[in-house]
């Protein structure tokens, strides 16, 4: 294994939580919901997923049940936002709040204050048999974990299901003019509530990815603005799956250079490195938002008997 | 992408709604909130095994059983207020300010490095120096994010929070390699000089006199916010953008400006919290004001006069919550949920109490 190679396999893995979390953001926005809790749906996730392996030592049942209250939340942003019409933003925000706290508060009660570290035991590789034989690109794409198999398959299930499909177009419609879609008898209501309980799902699966791969435990900044790294890539990527993979190997690449920088000590203060992924996001932020396109009606909510929408 | 905005209670209502309907839209939501958000959070604890009402005691009786207990709760007040402020009057366009933790960090940053550049000067110079420093260095944070936003439209949710990011390491520079103290066990600056501290007011113990410039800030956005043209605009572009458009209020403009002012607040929270009750800048300063800044502007519906009293509110919590993990075992994290409780709560309410006035009127 050469160096390009191990640097190419950890820009793989470094890429999917971003890409999941994205994808979630992009499966709501899509149909119209724009959800601003990611960062503390991961958060929970990563709290769920890891004290879940943790308690029973299945890793597959922690993944499971962190997409299952992913889905939850999602499931009541999609409900205050369509039942209720509340404002998406603040029903956001307030489920960014209750997931932060919730998973704090799951972890004191389980673990409370130990002396040690609780560690968990990281998903496995799973290599494929051949594939893996090819050269450089044998270890960067096909010895993997089985969620990084996943994240890639998604990306590309979910653009034939959204633009190769008539239910893929009827659901991108929700999402730009929902008065057209209803009227063509689109449920509008039940779009918004599917893509965001699972858009949340996906959210709650990217934050176990992060305890399950990479640290094997949890800490209250293990997210560390992930979730709000995937709303801009969700921007950046102009809410297509295939420019959204794209924008999460750019931002794994800062990833790891900003880690790789810092071990080979080069003469650079950390704390600049540390500010690459930030600060390179906020310039290719200025040029996204002149490109990218967005959802029309996104971060609206459709009223059925409104005059003006 | 346009945000709509909160509206308060009584902008949606018919002119002259009957008194039995505007009490239900005025009161009804904020007393269903916080009953049900505590009942809740009260069946949370017993499921845990702690006895609620004891937890609930601790938490609302130790802010006023002690001088220290309401100093401390006074001492939180203020970024608290502040940082709500910096959220609210944004909002108030439509704008989301994420971004109080940055902007009371850098504020804290440049107040710190002034406070130790110019150690020797006497308070009369230096104290208002720091201050400053601070506001501005919360106006630049901000600035970047409200340039972003009128030049570029990047999207303030993103760019407010990104920075967040970014003000961890200026922080962590200052501390670390700039004017490090190594005896302070965590990443932190060397002291400010006596002259950038502020007095102390009252007590023993006694709140630092920052305390009075906070209450004067809130008097003035309320009065500025509610009572002169520039908050009418202000109001107006949030209300319905494209009416102010047409009635020549530039909309833009105002939104960066708010923000700008937003980021002002979190700076001078900052200056405060350096001068007032550290005495230095730190790693972890920012505790957890930004989410409960916009806790508390969201509750108070973004407006400023209720900020202050919410904001009084939430302190009494925050304080409870550390006597409470003490003394009865529940965790402080206990505390963050019953807040989001009674935000969530008063969203739905507000629909109940919508549906029923609409009844009642």
């Amino acid at each position: 294994m050469n160096e390009f190679a191990v640097l190419a396999q950890l820009t793989v893995v470094a890429m999917v939580p971003y890409l999941l979390a994205s994808l979630g953001t992009m499966l709501g926005g899509l149909a119209g919901v724009f959800s601003v809790s990611q960062e503390g749906v991961m958060l929970l996730g990563a709290s769920v997923g890891f004290l879940i392996s943790y308690g029973t030592g299945s890793t597959a049942l922690g993944i499971v049940l962190a997409a299952a209250i992913g889905a939850v939340f999602g499931f009541a942003l999609g409900w205050a936002t369509t039942s209720l019409r509340l404002d998406q933003f603040v029903v956001g925000l307030a489920l960014f709040f209750a997931a932060t706290g919730l998973a704090g508060l799951l972890y004191r009660i389980v673990i409370g204050q130990t002396a040690s570290t609780p560690l968990v035991d990281t998903l496995p590789r799973l290599e494929i048999p051949l594939l893996k034989e090819i050269p450089v690109l044998g270890v960067a794409l096909f010895s993997h974990n089985v969620l990084v198999y996943f994240a890639g398959l998604l990306a590309v299930a979910l653009w034939f299901f959204l633009y190769r499909t008539r239910a893929g177009l009827n659901l991108r419609s929700v999402g730009e003019n929902p008065k057209a879609a209803d009227s063509l008898g689109i449920p509008v209501a039940r779009t918004r509530l599917w893509t965001t309980t699972a858009g949340g799902a996906l959210m709650g699966i990217a934050g176990a990815f992060l305890p399950l791969v990479y640290t094997g435990t949890f800490t209250e900044g293990i997210v560390g603005g992930r979730g709000w790294l995937a709303i801009a890539l969700t921007f950046f990527g102009g809410w297509r799956p295939q420019y959204i993979a794209a924008g999460a190997l750019f931002f794994a690449t800062m990833d790891v250079v900003a880690l790789r920088a810092e071990v080979s000590g080069i003469d650079i203060p950390s704390q600049v490195l540390l500010v690459i992924p930030y600060v390179a996001t906020l310039i290719v932020m200025v040029f996204a938002f002149r490109w990218a396109r967005v959802p029309e009606f996104l971060g609206r909510n459709y009223d059925r008997e409104s005059r003006t929408g | 992408m346009t945000a709509p905005v909160l509206t308060e209670p009584d902008a949606l209502a018919p002119a002259q709604p009957s008194l039995p309907a505007r009490l239900l839209r005025g009161v009804l939501p904020y007393v269903l909130a916080l009953v049900l958000a505590f009942v809740v959070a009260g069946i949370v604890i017993a499921a845990l095994g702690y006895d609620p009402f004891q937890a609930y005691r601790t938490i609302f009786t130790t802010s006023f059983k002690t001088g220290f207990g309401f100093t401390e709760t006074l001492t939180k007040w203020v970024p608290l207020t502040l940082l709500a402020l910096g959220f609210t009057i944004p909002l108030a366009v439509g704008r989301f300010n994420i971004g109080g933790e940055g902007q009371l960090l850098v504020g804290a940053t440049a107040a710190a490095g002034v406070g130790i550049v110019y150690a020797d000067l006497p308070t009369a110079v230096l104290l208002p120096l720091v201050i400053i420093a601070g506001v501005l260095a919360g106006v630049v944070w901000a600035g970047v994010a409200a340039f972003l936003m009128g030049r570029f439209r990047v999207n303030e949710i993103l760019s407010t929070v990104l920075l967040n990011f970014v003000s961890f390491q200026v922080l962590d520079y200052a501390a670390t390699e700039v004017w490090s103290d190594p005896a302070a066990g965590v990443a932190a600056t060397r002291r400010v000089g006596e002259g950038a501290e502020l007095p102390t007011i009252g007590g023993p113990p006694g709140v630092h006199a920052g305390l009075l410039l906070a209450v004067l800030v809130t008097l003035a956005t309320i009065v500025i916010t509610r009572r002169t043209a520039a908050g009418f605009e202000l109001r107006a572009a949030g209300t319905n953008p494209r009416a102010a458009g047409i009635n020549g209020i530039r909309v833009e403009r105002v939104a960066v400006i708010a923000l700008i002012i937003g980021g002002a607040l979190g700076g001078l929270a900052g200056a405060l919290e350096v001068s007032g009750v550290h005495g230095r800048a730190l790693e972890g300063m920012q505790s957890n004001f930004l989410l409960l800044g916009i806790i508390i502007g969201l509750i108070a519906r973004g407006s400023a006069l209720w900020v202050p009293v919410v904001a009084f509110g939430i302190a009494i919590l925050e304080v409870g919550a550390s006597s409470m993990q003490r003394t009865v075992g529940v965790p402080v994290e206990m505390v963050l949920i019953i807040e989001a409780l009674i935000l969530i709560f008063l969203l739905l309410s507000d629909v109940i109490a919508v549906r029923l006035a609409r009844r009642v009127a």
